[in-house]
Parts: structure tokens; C-alpha cells; sequence
């Protein structure tokens, strides 16, 4: 075979390989986007090119669609975001102060109604009806403090009153911007989360009413409770905050061992003292809300913050400052914050902060994927083996990357993707054994029984295109010896069914043109290959 | 199929069937029992009764011979021609199994493939020994085959190129109760492979693993190996001091190491083994490191009851570190100095003056020794057998003359480039016991040389005399008529001999092994006179014997049956020559063709035709490989024959493309 045509095809693999990653739907979606034109122009500009550029130039746009970027931390998203830091001029000490006591008044009587209630609900614990009453009596009054609050919270602080403006709109039954029904609770969340407990002292005492509504009320209601005190647009979305030392009261609840495998939540090993940390508690809503950030002008969800940035400079040339466009940084208060870690709300999870051997999260983006992975439906499917499932998208995708990869297959159906694991399985088990690449093809040959196996599955050839390519690559570089000519793994007909089946479901018709020519390459010379190493 | 119709042997009713078993009980030679075997029915099936070793030559007899020999625990079919799997079953078919076969040799049967495994191992049930060495196209899944023989406690897989981590991860899970097994040259098999198998077979005493390219996380699993005796592992480079400190532990029952040729082990690594196996009886080292560090002698002193084998090729020594080495192994048998620089006579006046009991002394391109060293060998080691002695081109026959007279236990002596003469032979005709004679690069020897080891060494099984270029005819009539025990014989290039000497040659009937290449003056008729004479030859080199045409090959094909290897190359041998021998010989499995000027591509093509089947090896010149047909070369390669395609300059032959 002329060496160059090979290389080409070599490269065309490696390329298509590499856009099998991820980035093979978002090419098929991208047709339409203009600027994705240039790049269809160099794909089809002949065999020479490699497309080195190719799957970073595929628009991020598409990509953030689906998965958070791995280097966003939860911290971040849930900074203010700084767009109205151009009040950081009227900068006044002595208002600030006075604003501070004013917060501080304000925050007594909501503790002293909250106070009131709990008063009264150990007295009327189970007339729901009079409780039900007292909740919107107190709610009304808490409404307007915190209304009160949060004004004049908004001039303080630069960082504090961004996100209070932030605030603004979705605390208002005055705000106009219903649209934006998540956003509330999780800029709520910003500001007593992450604001209030270094820079208000009082703040505490809040905390400690709500925890205390939470530890004395059933769960419900004080639930409901904040809710009322959220408004109609925010029904869905609570926050309970509480400290560790508090809550380790409320654990004498027995709870199921739920052992949750979530090793990729990134807080094995960890191992903090008990109460040396912040436990917070976000609400199943909130974990599975698309959205983070939230514009406050047209409530336009994102999940980054830096996309939110990005969209505020639509809103004027206040936002296009270098201040407002940077990213916010992170406060660096002389104190020592308090470590904040996460509990899962999936009561009887190992995760939740009231199982007795509680192992906290570390990031809001743990929690999030621990919260889908264990307590949420698998609802995405691998498109190319049918039976992988997975409910973070993330996950998904880097099982595509791999799905097919597993040709280490064991006696006892397991497959594998590499072979240190498959060896560590058939030393654990007796009579276990690996599975030749031979048996694979004993099986292809018979293809009409089904096999509920990956790769088996995949070689059938529901797969696209320059997957087949691939397949047919690994089992070359499989390199297990010993098979007959006679019975190789493969049969050009299985090549066929492949490439056809590929090409016809997945080739965009733009692409056609550009890659026609070369798809069929690689099966051609692999195939060459192969018949030449086995004579 | 004793109790035949026919009337009944007088001699049977004398000796009965045990009796004769007994007989054959002491009778070990292989003449003696085909002469048995000859006498009668009753002997013939009383030694059918009695034999338990096989070894089969032709491939058309296996069934016969299956059923016939039914007790049969052992059977060599490594030199069995034009095997298959189709063959075998057949064979194994119609002995109705071997029920009692335990070891099976198959090395390079090369046209045994995975179905021939699993029949054999659905055949014999009590399999515990089996031998695939050098089966280039054995890959995993004959090791899967392999793998269903439960009780296999010993495996030789030597050169098996296709087997993987994962052949042999079927086999550890398979055969767990394996003993000894050998993966040398197996080169797909990583440290994976290593680890999964000292973890499934826990029994393993002897393992091989040389030239394998594992690193030193695969000698962590060995360590665990409780029971492991022997472990080699020459030419393992990736293998440093690091890995070598796992075996420290002394969880193993080490009792031979062999870590030559391991470029990066050093003494440190093989002081820590050592340290951790007290009975270490013999340590392989050579070519390792190139120091002999005063720590790894010391060291040695804690073996000093056990160590019976060291061998120490191409260190730097000096006289005090084989003093203490002499001074400390009580119990050294053998010592390898090969290449050893720094070697003097005082070096060995040291070692032998406390070693007296030594046997074998290899000193192989020792080039500064002289005949003071053999002297004082002779003076101490009185039983001595083996003395290997090649390129001391110091040494004359005085030193030999102390040798002949006092070490005349020895079996083995080699004085290749030794420059010794006549004299010398006659100083070593005291060593009546001596089996193997190694002389080449001596012309000074002549044929009154040879008259003293044909009057001498009657045992001698095995003479080198590798461009002696002093002897001729006579020399060989001496040695014909000497020498009847010779098996293997080299006299290439001895460019005096002519037919003659091949025709007292010829009275040799135990000669196997011939090599006369380069023997110019030698005709077809020579060839004949071997052909007709010497029945057990089974390799024969005569590349380069200008003279011999097709009447020699015409008579190796029509007397020499067992001949399996043969060497043609330069020989003026036409089409027709190639094409017979290569038809008729039903043994022939190994051929080497190059540079045959007047046999043609068509004389090629047909003459392969004719033998496909049976050849393993093939030597061809290169540029035949785009003028034979594909087919052809399909064919060969579908029954395993490996073909070596040369490229070497006709210096002698013209270009065969210009005789087309």
C-alpha cells in the first residue's frame, strides 16, 4: 500500500477518533452556525490536513450546553458576580457602619418572631391549621424586615451590595422578574452563605434561628416556613443552613446505611474533626436547577459565572468595565474563614449530615454530582452499547470516550477497558479467565444470538462511522496472536455493515462531501494491514 | 496378540512375558532393543508391554505405533515430519485415546496448532508434562487449549512468539498445580502476565523468564513464590538491584539463580539475594556486572556448604578474589571463568589449591594462561571431567601432558584455537573416558593426531575438527576405525579430504551429525559412500563441497531416511537433484538452498511443491521471494515452515536471475 495513503488514513483515524470524544454531535449540530464555517472549509481541504485545531475550535458554546467545565469550582459560581462594582468609589466607613447596626436591629427581630414561633409551636405542635396561620403572620413580618434588610444591606459592602442588587429583583413580591424563579434562593444562598457569617456578627444568630426552626419544627414546615418568606416566584427553592455542632443533636434519628459510592466527590481521605467545619445543605431543587447564575436584569439563567459576565455587557456599558468583567476575587478576610463543606439531602445517604458516619462534600459541584449519581434516574444512555446509563452527562461522555475500548473481556462476561484491571479481576476470582480475542469472533460469527456484551454490541454496528474504524484498530492492537487465517475476527462483511450503517445514519450531508472520500480509507488499509500481518 | 494362532514360540514357553520384561528391564540401549524387538511375536509384544518412552521419526507410522505401544507414558513427536493437528487427532483417534501418556514432546512441531492441543489434551487425561518449544505460531489460543490439561505440572514454551499475558493467564488459571514452566523468549509477556501467575500457581519450582522484558515488579510477585527452586532469568534487562532486593526476603526456597546477561544488576542486588537464601547452590552470573566487589565474596562465604555451581563469565578477577572464593565454596563442583579478565596463573594456582574437587573448569578466552595453570590444575584436581580451554593459545602440550596424566576422569575437553599439535593429542591419550574432543582452528594437527584419538578415545561421541586443514584421508581412516560410538563429527574445511576419507567415514553407523562444508575435492561419490554408510545421519552440511552434484543428492534421498537437516548451499546441484531429494526424504525438515546457481525458479517451485508438508525451515535467498509463487509460500507458511530469506553477496555463483 502507497505509505502515504496510509498516513492519511492513519491520520484521518486519529482525527475522527478524536472527535468521537465529544465533539462529533456538537460538528453535526454546528452545521448551522456560521462560524463554524471556516472550519468545515479546512476539513475539506483535502488528506493532507490533520486537524490538529479542530475539536478545541468547536464552540464552547455548544459544549457548556451540557457539562460544567471541569476547572469551574463551585466557589466560583457562587461568588457575587461583580457587576456593580463601579459603586466601589462611594466608599464610606462610618455609613457602613451605621448600615451594619441598622442590619444587625433588623436581624434581632427576626429572631425574636422566629423566637415566637418556636415558642409557640412546642405548644401547638400538632394543630397544623393554627400553625399553618402563625406561619403567614410571621412570614408578612419577616418579609418587610428583610426587605429592610436588604436595602440597606445594598450600601454596604461593594461585594455585599452586589450581590444583594443581584438579590434585588427575585426577594421583591415588588420584583417584577418572575422569570428568574431559581435565582432568588441561590443568590439567598450567596449572600448568607458566603457574605454574612464573616462580615455581619449578628449573622449567626440568624443562622442559629433557622437552625433552630429546623432542629425544633418538623423539617416541613420550617421549610415552608422560608419558603413563604421567599415569595410566590421562589416556591421551589429553600435553603437551611446549619452548623455541625448544632445539627450533631438532631442524628439520634436512626438512619438506614445508605453506602453511596461516590469516590469521585472528591472528599475521601479527608478527614476533618467534626465541628472544625461548615456544613451546609442545599435542597434537591437547588442541586438540580440547569442554572446557576442568573442575569438580574432579564433573569437569563447560566451555569457559569463567567457567561453571566459575558451576557451582562449586553445590559450597558456599566458592565463592560475591566472591574466588572474580572473575575471576582476571592476574599482574602485576615480571619481564617471557616471551611464549608456539603451535605446531600437524601436523608439515610452517607452524605447527609445526619448519618452517623456523615462524610461531608466538598464543593457544590460534588454535591451536585454525588446528588445525581446516586439518588437521581440514569436517564442518559449510551447511544453506542444500550446499556450503559448514567445521569451526570459528564459521565456519559467520558464513557463514550471508552465505550468500545473494552476488549478485555473475562469468563465471566466483565469487560474491561485496560488490561491491569482485567488481570486484577481473574486474580481475585477463582476460575475466572480472560477471553480471547478468537472467542470474540466465534461469537461475531453468530451474531443472530444476542449477547447482552459491550463489545459485542458494538461490533454489530449501530455505531458511527469512525467509530467502526476504531473498533477495528483496538483489535489490531489488540495483539493477540494466534488466530487462524481462516477465522479472523473480522469478516468484510462485518467491515460493510459497519461502514454503512455508520454513513448512513450519521453522516451530515455538508460533511459528506469532505469526508466520503476518506471514510472509507480506513477500513480499506487496516484491513490490508491486517491481511498482510497474518500471512 | 500374544496368544496368536500361530504355533507357539519354544522360547516363550521358557521365558515368560515377565521374565522378558525383566529382560528388557536392563537392556538400555536402543540396538539392543530393536534386535529384541526382532526375535518373535511374544518379544515384539512383551517390549510393546515394557516401553513407556517414544519417540516417533516418521509420521505415517504414529497410529500404528500409538496403538501398538499402549503403556506409553512419555512420546516425543519433536521430530516427527509433516505433524499436524490433523495428523495427531487421527493418530490419537485411532489409538482410542493414550490414557496413560504423561509427557508429550512437541517442540518445533511447527505445524501443530490449537486444535491439535485441545485433541491431545482431550486424549490424555493424566497429561502432566508437555513441551511446545520453539513453536513459532503458538499463540494464545493453543495456551488456552493447553490451558484445559488440569494436572499439567510441567511446561516448556520456549519461543512460543504469540503468547500473550492473556495465553498465559488461561494456563496460570488452568494449570494451577504447575511446576516448572518456561517462557524464555516468549516476548509478548509483561509483568502482568508474571504476576497473575505466581499468584494462580502457587506450587511453581523451576520458572524461566529469560530474555522477557519484565521489570522488577514482576520479581515482586515471584518473591511470593514459597516454593520456588530455580529461577533464571538471563538477558532480563529492564531487571535492576531494586528487583533483585524482593527476592530478599527469603520467602522462596531458592536454590538456583540465574541472572546473566541482566545488564543493569549489579552485586549489590545479587548480595541482597544472598542474603536472603542460605542454600543457594548455584549462582549464574555472568555478563552481568563487571566487578567482583570484596562484599558479594564475603557474602559468598555464608553459602559455603551449599554453593556447588558459580559461574563468573567475563568479570574482572584477580588472585586474591578467587583465592577466597576457593577458600570459602566447600562445595564448588563447577566454576565458569569464561572471558574473565585479569586472569593470570596465579589466579588459578589460588583457586585450585583449595578447591580439589572441582569438576568442571570452563576458562574459555582466558588468553594469558599457560601451562603453569594447567599444571597446577592437574596437580589438584584429580577429578577433574570437563576442561574447557578454548583461545588459551598459550598452552602447548606440556601443560596437556600434566592434564593426560592426572585428570584421566575427564569427559569433555575443548582446545578450539589452542593451537596444540600432535604431541598434545598423545599427552591426552590417557583419558580413555573422554566423549567430546573440540580441536577446530588447529592445523598443526595432523593425521598421526587423529590415530591417537582414534586409538584412544573409543567412547568419543563427538569430534570437532573444524578447519584442522593438517589432516586428510588417513586421519579419518583412523577415527572410522577407532571411534565407533561417533555421533556428531565437524570436519569443515579440512579442504585434504577427498571421497576417500568419507568412505572410511562411512564405517561410522552411529554418525548423526555431519558437517563438511567447504570440502572441495569431495564428489557425489563421497556423498554416496556416506549416504550408503552412515544410517543414522540426520544433519548433514555440505555447503560449499563445489564438486558434489545431483548423484550425491540422488543418493541421500534414496539411503539416507532419517536425514532431517540438510545443507545444500554453493553446491552445483541442478533442478532435478533438489526435487528428488527434497520428494523423497521423508524426514527432511530443514533445508537450506542458497545460492543454487543451476537449479531455476521452476526447479525451486517444484522441488518445494514436492516437500511443503514436512519442511519447518527453509533458508532462500532473497530474491526468490518475488519469482516463487504466492500459493506456494501460503502453503509453506499454513504448516508452519519458517522461511529465512538471505541476502548475501553471490560471490561465487552468478546471479541466478541470468540462468532463468
Amino acid at each position: 500500500m502507497d505509505p502515504k495513503l496510509r498516513i492519511n488514513s492513519e491520520a484521518l483515524a486519529k482525527s475522527s477518533c478524536q472527535m468521537m470524544g465529544d465533539t462529533s454531535r456538537n460538528f453535526n449540530l454546528g452545521q448551522p452556525f456560521i462560524q463554524f464555517n471556516p472550519i468545515n472549509l479546512c476539513y475539506g481541504g483535502g488528506p493532507e490536513q490533520t486537524f490538529p485545531e479542530f475539536p478545541p475550535t468547536l464552540g464552547t458554546e455548544a459544549r457548556s450546553l451540557y457539562q460544567p467545565e471541569p476547572e469551574v469550582k463551585s466557589a466560583n459560581q457562587f461568588k457575587p458576580s461583580p457587576n456593580v462594582n463601579n459603586t466601589i468609589l462611594d466608599w464610606n466607613p462610618r455609613l457602613i457602619l451605621s448600615n451594619l447596626s441598622f442590619l444587625e436591629q433588623k436581624i434581632h427581630q427576626v429572631q425574636a418572631i422566629v423566637q415566637s414561633i418556636i415558642n409557640q409551636e412546642s405548644q401547638f405542635s400538632n394543630r397544623a391549621n393554627e400553625m399553618f396561620a402563625q406561619q403567614q403572620l410571621v412570614t408578612a413580618d419577616l418579609t418587610s424586615i428583610i426587605i429592610q434588610l436588604i436595602s440597606t444591606a445594598g450600601s454596604l459592602l461593594p461585594s455585599i451590595k452586589n450581590t444583594l442588587v443581584s438579590t434585588n429583583p427575585s426577594a421583591g413580591q415588588l420584583g417584577s422578574f418572575i422569570g428568574a424563579p431559581t435565582s432568588f434562593g441561590l443568590n439567598v444562598s450567596q449572600q448568607q452563605n458566603a457574605v454574612i457569617p464573616m462580615e455581619v456578627p449578628k449573622a449567626s444568630a440568624c443562622d442559629k434561628l433557622i437552625d433552630g426552626l429546623n432542629k425544633d419544627s418538623c423539617r416541613k414546615e420550617g421549610s415552608e416556613l422560608i419558603k413563604g418568606l421567599h415569595g410566590h416566584g421562589n416556591e421551589d427553592v429553600e435553603l437551611i443552613k446549619c452548623l455541625k455542632s448544632d445539627s450533631e443533636g438532631t442524628e439520634l434519628a436512626s438512619l438506614e446505611d445508605h453506602d453511596v459510592k461516590d469516590s469521585d466527590d472528591g472528599v475521601d481521605g479527608e478527614n476533618l474533626p467534626p465541628g472544625s467545619y461548615e456544613v451546609l445543605q442545599l435542597e434537591k431543587e437547588e442541586i438540580l436547577a440547569p442554572h446557576t447564575h442568573f442575569c438580574v436584569i432579564c433573569g437569563k439563567g447560566f451555569k457559569r459565572d463567567a457567561n453571566l459576565r459575558m451576557h451582562m455587557r449586553g445590559h450597558g456599558d456599566e458592565y463592560k468595565t475591566p472591574a466588572a468583567l474580572a473575575k471576582p476575587n476571592k476574599e482574602s478576610t485576615s480571619e481564617p474563614a471557616l471551611i464549608k463543606r456539603y451535605s446531600c439531602p437524601f436523608v439515610g445517604c452517607k452524605r447527609n449530615k445526619e448519618h452517623k458516619k456523615f462524610q461531608p462534600l466538598k464543593t457544590i459541584l460534588c454535591v451536585k454530582n454525588h446528588y445525581k449519581r446516586s439518588h437521581c434516574d440514569k436517564s442518559y444512555i449510551c447511544s453506542r452499547c444500550n446499556t450503559k446509563k448514567f445521569s451526570v452527562i459528564a459521565d456519559l461522555k467520558t464513557h463514550e470516550k471508552h465505550c468500545g475500548r473494552d476488549k478485555w473481556l473475562c469468563s465471566c462476561g466483565t469487560t474491561f477497558s485496560r488490561k491491569d484491571k482485567l488481570f486484577g479481576h481473574v486474580s481475585l476470582f477463582q476460575g475466572h479467565t480472560p477471553v480471547l480475542a478468537v472467542d470474540d469472533a466465534k461469537v461475531l460469527g453468530t451474531l443472530d444470538q444476542a449477547r447482552p456484551n459491550e463489545v459485542m454490541n458494538d461490533m454489530v454496528g449501530t455505531l458511527e462511522y469512525n467509530f467502526a474504524g476504531r473498533t477495528l484498530d483496538d483489535v489490531q492492537s489488540l495483539n493477540i496472536k494466534g488466530v487462524d487465517v481462516g477465522t479472523g475476527c473480522f469478516s468484510p462483511m462485518n467491515f460493510d455493515a459497519c461502514n454503512f450503517g455508520g454513513l448512513d445514519e450519521f453522516l451530515h450531508p455538508a460533511s459528506e462531501v469532505s469526508e466520503g472520500p476518506f471514510s472509507f480509507l480506513p477500513f480499506g488499509s487496516s484491513n490490508l494491514i491486517q491481511g498482510s500481518g497474518q500471512n | 496378540m500374544m496368544r496368536t494362532p500361530q504355533p507357539p514360540d519354544l522360547i516363550m514357553a521358557v521365558l515368560s512375558v515377565d521374565l522378558l520384561v525383566q529382560i528388557l528391564d536392563r537392556l538400555p540401549d536402543s540396538g539392543d532393543r530393536k534386535s529384541f524387538r526382532l526375535v518373535s511375536r511374544g518379544f515384539l509384544s512383551a517390549e510393546a508391554l515394557h516401553r513407556r518412552a517414544l519417540r516417533v521419526l516418521r509420521r505415517e507410522f504414529l497410529p500404528f505405533l500409538l496403538r501398538r505401544y499402549f503403556a506409553l507414558e512419555s512420546l516425543d513427536l519433536s521430530a516427527c515430519p509433516a505433524l499436524d493437528d490433523t495428523a495427531l487427532a487421527a493418530a490419537l483417534h485411532t489409538a482410542g485415546g493414550c490414557q496413560g501418556l504423561k509427557a508429550v514432546c512437541l517442540a518445533r512441531a511447527t505445524g501443530i496448532r490449537w486444535r491439535g492441543v485441545e485433541v491431545l489434551v482431550a486424549a490424555c487425561p493424566r497429561l502432566e508434562v508437555v513441551d511446545l518449544s520453539h513453536c513459532v505460531g503458538i499463540g494464545d489460543r493453543e495456551a488456552a487449549a493447553l490451558a484445559a490439561a488440569g494436572g499439567l505440572r510441567e511446561l516448556r514454551l520456549d519461543k512460543c512468539l504469540g503468547i500473550t499475558d492473556v495465553g498465559l493467564a488461561k494456563l496460570a488459571v488452568g494449570c494451577a498445580v504447575l511446576e516448572r514452566l518456561g517462557i524464555k523468549w516468549c516476548m509478548e509477556i509483561s509483568d502482568l502476565g508474571i504476576d497473575l501467575l505466581s499468584k494462580k500457581c502457587r506450587d511453581l519450582k523451576v520458572l524461566d523468564i529469560s530474555y522477557l522484558k519484565v521489570t522488577n515488579f514482576c520479581l515482586q510477585s515471584v518473591s511470593c513464590l514459597e516454593k520456588l527452586e530455580d529461577l533464571t532469568m538471563a538477558g532480563c534487562s529492564q531487571i535492576n538491584d531494586e528487583g533483585l532486593r524482593f527476592l530478599n526476603n527469603g520467602s522462596n526456597s531458592l536454590r538456583s539463580i540465574d541472572v546473566s546477561r541482566c545488564n543493569n544488576v549489579s552485586t549489590w542486588g545479587l548480595v541482597s539475594v544472598i542474603e536472603g537464601h542460605k542454600c543457594l547452590q548455584k549462582i549464574v552470573a555472568g555478563d552481568c556486572f563487571p566487578e567482583l566487589v570484596p562484599l558479594f565474596l564475603t557474602k559468598l562465604s555464608g553459602l559455603r556448604d551449599t554453593l556447588n555451581v558459580l559461574k563468573l563469565d567475563g568479570f574482572q578477577v584477580s588472585a586474591t578474589s578467587l583465592q577466597i572464593i576457593g577458600v570459602h565454596c566447600k562445595n564448588l563442583g563447577e566454576i565458569g571463568l569464561g572471558k574473565c579478565r585479569g586472569m593470570t596463573d596465579e589466579c588459578i594456582s589460588e583457586l585450585v589449591t583449595y578447591r580439589a574437587d572441582l569438576r568442571t573448569i570452563d576458562l574459555t578466552c582466558c588468553h594469558s594462561l599457560t601451562d603453569n595453570a594447567l599444571v597446577t590444575i592437574a596437580d589438584h584436581c584429580k577429578k577433574l571431567t570437563c576442561l574447557l580451554l578454548e583461545s588459551c593459545s598459550l598452552i602447548t602440550e606440556k601443560g596437556l601432558d600434566h592434564i593426560g596424566t592426572c585428570c584421566t576422569d575427564l569427559k569433555k575437553v575443548d582446545l578450539t584455537d589452542c593451537a596444540v599439535n600432535d604431541t598434545a593429542l598423545r599427552c591426552l591419550s590417557p583419558c580413555l573416558e573422554l566423549m567430546v574432543l573440540k580441536l577446530g582452528l588447529c592445523p598443526s594437527i595432523s593425521d598421526k593426531g587423529l590415530v591417537h584419538i582414534g586409538s584412544n578415545f573409543r567412547k568419543i561421541l563427538e569430534l570437532d575438527l573444524y578447519r584442522c586443514t593438517g589432516i586428510a584421508d588417513g586421519g579419518l581412516a583412523a577415527i572410522a576405525a577407532g571411534c565407533k560410538s561417533l555421533k556428531k563429527l565437524n570436519v569443515c574445511y579440512c579442504v585434504r579430504i577427498t571421497d576417500q576419507g568419507l568412505k572410511h567415514l562411512s564405517f561410522l553407523e552411529e554418525l548423526s551429525d555431519l558437517e563438511m562444508r567447504g570440502l572441495v575435492h569431495v564428489t557425489s561419490a563421497g556423498i554416496t559412500a556416506i549416504a550408503v554408510g552412515c544410517k543414522s545421519l540426520v544433519e548433514l552440511d555440505m555447503k560449499r563441497c563445489y564438486s558434489v552434484d545431483d548423484a550425491g543428492l540422488w543418493a541421500l534421498s534414496r539411503c539416507s531416511e532419517k536425514l532431517r537437516q540438510i545443507n545444500i548451499s554453493y553446491c552445483p546441484v541442478t533442478g532435478v537433484g533438489l526435487c528428488k531429494l527434497l520428494g523423497s526424504l521423508r524426514c527432511l525438515q530443514d533445508a537450506k538452498l542458497v545460492h543454487l546457481t543451476r537449479v531455476s525458479v521452476e526447479g525451486y517451485e517444484i522441488a518445494l511443491r514436492a516437500s511443503w508438508d514436512r519442511l519447518k525451515k527453509l533458508k532462500l535467498l532473497s530474491g526468490l521471494r518475488h519469482f516463487l509463487s504466492p500459493g506456494l509460500l501460503q502453503m509453506l507458511r499454513a504448516r508452519g515452515c519458517r522461511i529465512r530469506w538471505v541476502d548475501k553477496p553471490e560471490s561465487f555463483c552468478l546471479p541466478f536471475s541470468l540462468l532463468l
